[in-house]
């Protein structure tokens, strides 16, 4: 027996119970009173009863204390008979107003229920609205929304899927007839399609009327939460747009400078050599024709990095490792600058956890940069040395650094600052990709000078320990 | 470039690249080393003169019409082990480790410079004519590694190396001049066993350098080809 049965079932024994008390309680006096004094009590109990056990329990007590009026306080007692006609009015009024008065009970209180309903309505309605407009990410809103309406249509499983409105129609709130597994909705923005959202339960069901009304409004929601995503994602793409043209303005500026006078001088020197000239100055060539190779590489690398699709293969590495491929790549291109590496001794193996050539190439153009820009001869310095956190590369030179006031610009790209414009080469990518190939490991590249590096680049990567390499013997 | 440096009367080198102009940049360049260098447009035909006239050595250019360029290395090592360079102008990391997976010994990327495609060319050439000699003794700046008795000496000194070192360097000897790609070492050290090992393979690396390179930063003996593997070149 479920608890509400027995609920049920106590009240209608009390009830019962107190119509026979309170008979047993007037039976001595009923010489002694009126009839509508009895009248009055059985009533009282009548109400009581409706009010705590509802319409039937009422009606049965009404019945029951009419034939008790009846039986027990009118005479000639104990019988049906009634000697005085005028006493059946008096009964059948009170059995007329026990039956109106447990209807009356009954109405209110299932206007009640119904006011009931309609305030958790309106709560999940708020609550919905404020999932919807306040949840930071649109993506997390769509699942509280999911979760609210799963709730509500006391359903195992809600899900909300997005797009596809060349999907056949499931169907709107209410239209639901037989009871089924699941039930799909169209979820509809200003007579749009932008979604569905399927309800589904282990055992088969079928929504009431009610949760149907509820269904079209929660749906709406849904829809709302839906069309967010969109707008988000429209949103997005469109910034990603606007970074994408800059770089392109940026671009062509640049290439067209930056491509057509190393090609300039390639076709004069073919020409040159064409028509009967110095064949050494095919060098010349093989030199622009270098520097444009390493333009084009940088120019791919940097729209990649754009675009988001440089691959990254990050694995446990070693700081000798990054900083061995560095110096092997650089080689020949140190211009008589003394490169020392001094590698944090308090750790048998410096080891982080990062993708090995796009750090070799950070570290590589570091380098470069330090050769091209401090005093020739002087010493470059490379250091490793970590924390529990990062692993952290310094590259240091004698040179006199990046200003003040080119700072913030010297990490954007084809920019070269005052230094580089005597003379020395670039692409003006050089900077620009290695802080981007330091943030997509994870990592950061800084400009950070100090009391005894005048001119130091910092580059952090995660820190990782090797702790199972180290073999017992 | 040494132009008057003697070809070797027994070396043939076969050139497969679908671009006439860079077929004979590399003819060029192979001037003095080959003596004879056979050219193919097609991956076919490059397969079919590969295995009718078995050169010495044969290049490969990576994007070819009718094959894919890592199909037509897997296909080129189903019947033959001719040493082979690959070309291309595709500079993703992944795809180089790809291409040395599939059977290629080394790779040049364009644009490459003559001097650099004939130091390949010459290594793998010079590579090919002692690989039986896996399990002789190396004597390499003042290194000495005697495979068969499992004994290294640095300037005399025995040094101690761990059975993982051990692996290691026995599969560096082994392809001495060689890229060996991370996957190619994990093979040879720890066998094709799946193992929370194999992620230490550049720390083993590390440690083996520590032992065996003067200086560990600046290696002469373990080189690092940046995402795709390790070469062993004792004498380059």
């Amino acid at each position: 027996m479920s608890d509400p049965d027995r609920r049920r079932i106590g009240r209608w024994l009390t009830w019962w119970l107190v119509l026979a008390a309170v008979t047993m309680a007037l039976l001595p006096l009923r010489t002694r009173l009126d009839k509508a004094h009895v009248a009055l009590v059985f009533l009282l109990v009548v109400l009581g009863g409706s009010s705590a056990g509802g319409r039937l329990l009422g009606i049965t007590l009404a019945g029951a204390a009419f034939a008790l009026f009846d039986v027990v306080f009118v005479r000639p007692y104990f019988t049906f008979r009634v000697a005085d006609p005028f006493d059946w009015l008096v009964l059948v009024t009170f059995l007329v107003t026990g039956i109106v008065a447990a209807q009356l009970l009954e109405r209110q209180r299932h206007e009640a229920e119904v006011a009931r309903q309609r305030a958790a309505e309106i709560d999940r309605l708020a609550t919905l609205g404020a999932e919807t407009l306040n949840a930071p990410r649109p993506a997390d809103a769509l699942q509280g929304i999911a979760e609210v309406i799963r709730q509500a249509m006391q359903v195992d499983r809600c899900e909300i899927e997005l797009g596809d409105a060349s999907a056949p129609d499931p169907g709107r709130p209410g239209d639901q007839t037989l009871p089924a597994r699941e039930r799909r909705v169209a979820l509809d923005i200003r007579g749009e399609r932008v979604g569905t959202l399927v309800l589904a339960s282990a055992r088969p069901f079928l929504l009431s009327r009610d949760q149907e009304r509820v269904l079209g409004a929660l749906s709406y929601y849904a829809a709302l939460g839906v069309e967010r995503i969109r707008l988000a994602g429209a949103q997005e793409e469109a910034e990603s747009l606007r970074r994408a043209d800059r770089l392109k303005d940026a671009l062509i500026a640049s290439v067209s400078h930056d491509l057509r006078t190393p090609l300039t001088t390639i076709k004069g020197i073919a020409d040159e050599i064409a028509r009967g000239g110095d064949h050494t100055r095919a060098y010349v060539i093989e030199d622009e024709a270098d520097h444009l190779s390493a333009l084009v590489g940088d120019l791919l690398d940097l729209s990649q990095l754009a675009a988001g699709q440089m691959p990254v293969t990050t694995a446990l590495n070693t700081a000798d490792d990054a900083i061995g491929a560095a110096l092997q790549r650089v080689e020949g291109a140190m211009q008589g600058h003394e490169v020392s590496v001094k590698l944090d001794a308090d750790w048998p193996m410096l080891v982080g956890r990062f993708d090995l050539a796009h750090t070799t190439r950070i570290l590589a153009n570091l380098l470069e940069n330090a050769a091209k820009y401090a005093p020739a001869g002087t010493p470059i310095v490379v250091r490793a040395w970590r924390d529990d956190r990062w692993l952290f590369f310094g590259v240091e030179d004698a040179g006199a650094g990046i200003a003040a006031e080119e700072r913030d610009q010297a990490f954007a790209p084809f920019v070269r600052g005052t230094q580089a414009r005597r003379g020395t080469r670039g692409t003006g990518l050089g900077l620009a990709i290695a802080r981007q190939l330091a943030t997509v490991q994870g990592g950061r590249l800084d400009y950070e000078p100090d009391a005894t590096a005048q001119s130091r680049f910092v580059l952090r990567l995660p820190a990782a320990t090797a702790s199972a390499a180290s073999e017992s013997l | 470039m040494s132009a008057s440096q003697q070809a070797d009367p027994g070396v043939s080198v076969l050139v497969v690249d679908d671009e006439p102009q860079i077929r004979r940049v590399v003819r060029n360049a192979l001037d003095g080393i080959a003596s004879r260098v056979l050219e193919a447009s097609s991956a076919r035909e490059g397969l079919d003169l590969a295995a009718s006239v078995q050169p010495s050595l044969v290049i490969l250019d990576l994007t070819l019409p009718d094959l894919d360029g890592l199909e037509v290395c897997r296909d080129l090592r189903a019947f033959s082990s001719v040493p082979l360079i690959v070309l291309s102008a595709r500079h993703s990391d992944q795809d180089k480790a790809a291409l040395l997976d599939a059977g290629a010994d080394d790779y040049v990327t364009k644009p490459f410079s003559t001097l650099e495609l004939q130091a390949r060319v010459r290594a793998q050439l010079r590579r090919a004519s002692r690989s039986e000699a896996a399990n002789e003794k190396l004597v390499a700046g003042g290194l000495e590694i005697d495979v068969a008795r499992r004994i290294v000496r640095r300037d005399g000194v025995e040094v101690h190396l761990t059975p993982t070192e051990w692996g290691l360097l026995r599969a560096f000897v082994a392809n001495r001049g060689r890229t060996l790609t991370h996957r190619q070492l994990f093979n040879a050290v720890w066998g094709r066993a799946e193992g929370d090992a194999q992620q230490y393979l550049r720390v083993y690396v590390g440690q083996l350098r520590r032992k065996l390179e003067a200086d560990p930063v600046r290696p002469k003996l373990i080189r690092t080809d940046p995402a795709v593997g390790y070469r062993f070149d004792p004498d380059p």
